[in-house]
């Protein structure tokens, strides 16, 4: 039996269909053994009576086993095998003045649901690196719900790369509590055949001076969706904020189709919020040009492709973790017939 | 030897090329003048393969091989070029990775090592010496930001380091003054001889001053209506287009 779902009835969940998605899956509520006996756990996500989303973040409460407190540089990898319900919670607390860089590595193989969720504290002249790579299954569905909370001079840097699963909803809260806090998330998403991935981000400011900014790219091939909501919401207190967010999209079959919802919320009178999307093919022209001067068709998308993204993935401050985007993204190109 | 038998082209159902025959012997230059709209540059680009135009009939052979049915890539293989009259920018693709993937493909498809990223720097900038082009250019994003001159000069690099057979220069003085004219003459002039051949095309006589043609063509409504040497370009200078038209 299936818990009660978000509909689609629901504005934030216009565009991405849980249920029937996960119908097709004869699911088994597994746990990884990491345990649960810790005890800083919110049962409820925070703006939840705002924004009433927030079901699968309670559901996660409801059954996970699975709870990681993370203090220091980790790299954690997730795998999901065949009919498993997997409800991973992690719990990352950066302290004052400290500088932590915190991998995910998310796969797994056959039909399963991950519903995850990470409540992220960033102390006082703080910084968290968040990168986090989803490479499920096709068969799978994969939740995560993040939520941050940045104090004074605090930093989030958050980078996701996403070339799955067959449905991905990634919904992240952020709350800037402290001034000069900076929010900066920024992602790939690279989909074909019948993928479909949501991006759904809120960022409340709530403190003078602080920075926010979204930068994302999506490449996208055969039947694929994708889904990127970003709402920038500036409380009156919130001045001289500044927040800007882009996201462009890359349409490379006629099937594929991107929803984009920017939304601005200002109560404040001295900031600056913008935003920018996209949505196109690639341009014939440079194509002609390369294929001229003897670059193969496909390599000369490939490189176009490439110039399209590196506007995110140039906002990774790991080299090691941007080589390493860059790898996955041209074997990503690589694999394109 | 490049030779263009009885080509006939179309786009969007509207015929342009309406029967155009021309033969370049290897070693020559070529220059083809003509009026806006004679369809100088829709030859230009039927050259290099460019698919939105509807080649009706004819043929174009280099070297006794048709190369109407190849892809553009496969015909800067085999040695053909088009200098753009206006270079595509490429927002966010180096130069160098540019010249270095386009240099590789072609060297590979015609059966030679691939260079290194040291062989292949050493080689870009001996040409750009030669050729009187900073090399700092090939830092910067493919003709971002680049001067009208530096685009033309960039075009010229790139087909000093392609080495083609047939090179096409579609209006390559538009939008230059004539220091950058003249670097980018000396560039051709530098490349003449031996086996390679060019086609020059301007509405101007002002570029064959420093590129001195073996024959000039007057293409006017899809056709050439006349054909002559260097002397039939200083004449139109003089007399327009008005009477070969």
């Amino acid at each position: 039996m299936l818990p009660e779902l978000p509909s689609p009835k629901l504005e934030r969940w216009k565009y991405t269909n849980l249920e029937r998605a996960l119908k097709k899956i004869k699911l088994t509520p597994t746990a990884l053994g990491w345990g649960s006996d810790v005890k800083l756990l919110n049962p409820h996500a925070p703006g939840e009576a705002q924004y009433k989303d927030t079901q699968l973040w309670d559901l996660n409460t409801s059954h996970t086993k699975d709870i990681k407190f993370i203090t220091s540089d980790e790299t954690i990898e997730i795998i999901a095998a065949e009919g498993h319900w997997l409800s991973p919670r992690l719990v990352i607390q950066v302290k004052d003045g400290q500088t932590v860089t915190v991998i995910e590595r998310q796969n797994g193989q056959g039909a399963y649901w991950k519903n995850g969720v990470a409540q992220i504290t960033i102390g006082k002249n703080a910084k968290l690196r968040h990168y986090r790579i989803f490479e499920e299954a096709e068969g799978a569905v994969s939740t995560q719900f993040i939520h941050v909370k940045i104090g004074r001079d605090g930093t989030y840097e958050g980078f996701n790369h996403i070339e799955g699963a067959g449905l991905i909803r990634n919904q992240v809260h952020t709350e800037l509590i402290g001034e000069n806090g900076t929010f900066g998330i920024a992602g790939l998403n690279l989909l074909r055949g019948e993928q479909h991935s949501d991006t759904t981000i809120t960022i409340e400011h709530k403190a003078p001076h602080c920075n926010s900014n979204q930068t994302y790219k999506s490449v996208l091939d055969g039947k694929s969706r994708c889904v990127f909501q970003g709402k920038v919401h500036v409380h009156q207190i919130a001045q001289k904020t500044d927040g800007y967010q882009l996201s462009n999209a890359l349409i490379l079959s006629p099937q594929a189709e991107m929803d984009t919802k920017p939304e601005l919320e200002i109560y404040a009178d001295d900031v600056k919020c913008s935003h920018g999307a996209t949505t196109g093919k690639l341009d014939e022209e440079p194509l002609f040009y390369m294929r001229a001067r003897g670059i193969p068709e496909k390599e000369a998308r490939s490189l176009l492709i490439t110039s399209f993204c590196a506007q995110a993935i140039d906002t990774i401050t790991d080299e090691g973790i941007q080589g390493n985007i860059k790898e996955k993204m041209a074997q990503w190109l690589a694999s394109r017939t | 030897m490049i030779k263009i038998k009885n080509l006939k082209a179309e786009i969007d159902g509207k015929e342009i090329l309406k029967g155009i025959d021309l033969e370049i012997q290897p070693g020559k230059v070529h220059a083809i003048m003509g009026p806006n709209g004679s369809g100088k540059s829709t030859l230009s680009y039927i050259l290099a393969g460019r698919e939105e135009y509807k080649v009706t009939a004819g043929d174009i052979e280099l070297n006794g091989e048709s190369i109407l049915e190849m892809a553009p890539e496969e015909r800067a293989a085999k040695g053909v070029f088009l200098a753009f009259q206006y270079p595509v920018e490429i927002p966010g693709v180096q130069m160098t990775t540019f010249m270095k993937t386009a240099l590789n493909s072609v060297r590979k498809a015609r059966g030679l090592k691939e260079l290194d990223a040291l062989d292949f720097l050493k080689l870009m900038k001996s040409k750009c010496k030669e050729l009187g082009i900073s090399d700092e250019m090939m830092k910067r994003a493919v003709t971002v930001g680049f001067s009208g001159g530096e685009k033309k000069r960039n075009e010229v690099l790139q087909m000093a380091m392609l080495e083609p057979k047939f090179s096409v220069l579609d209006e390559t003085d538009s939008g230059l003054d004539i220091d950058a004219l003249k670097i980018v003459a000396d560039g051709v002039n530098k490349m003449r001889g031996g086996d390679k051949s060019f086609l020059v095309i301007t509405h101007y006589q002002r570029l064959l001053d420093y590129i001195k043609p073996d024959v000039v063509h007057v293409l006017a409504g899809g056709r050439i209506v006349k054909t002559g040497g260097p002397e039939l370009a200083q004449e139109l200078e003089k007399t327009g287009y008005a009477n070969v038209a």
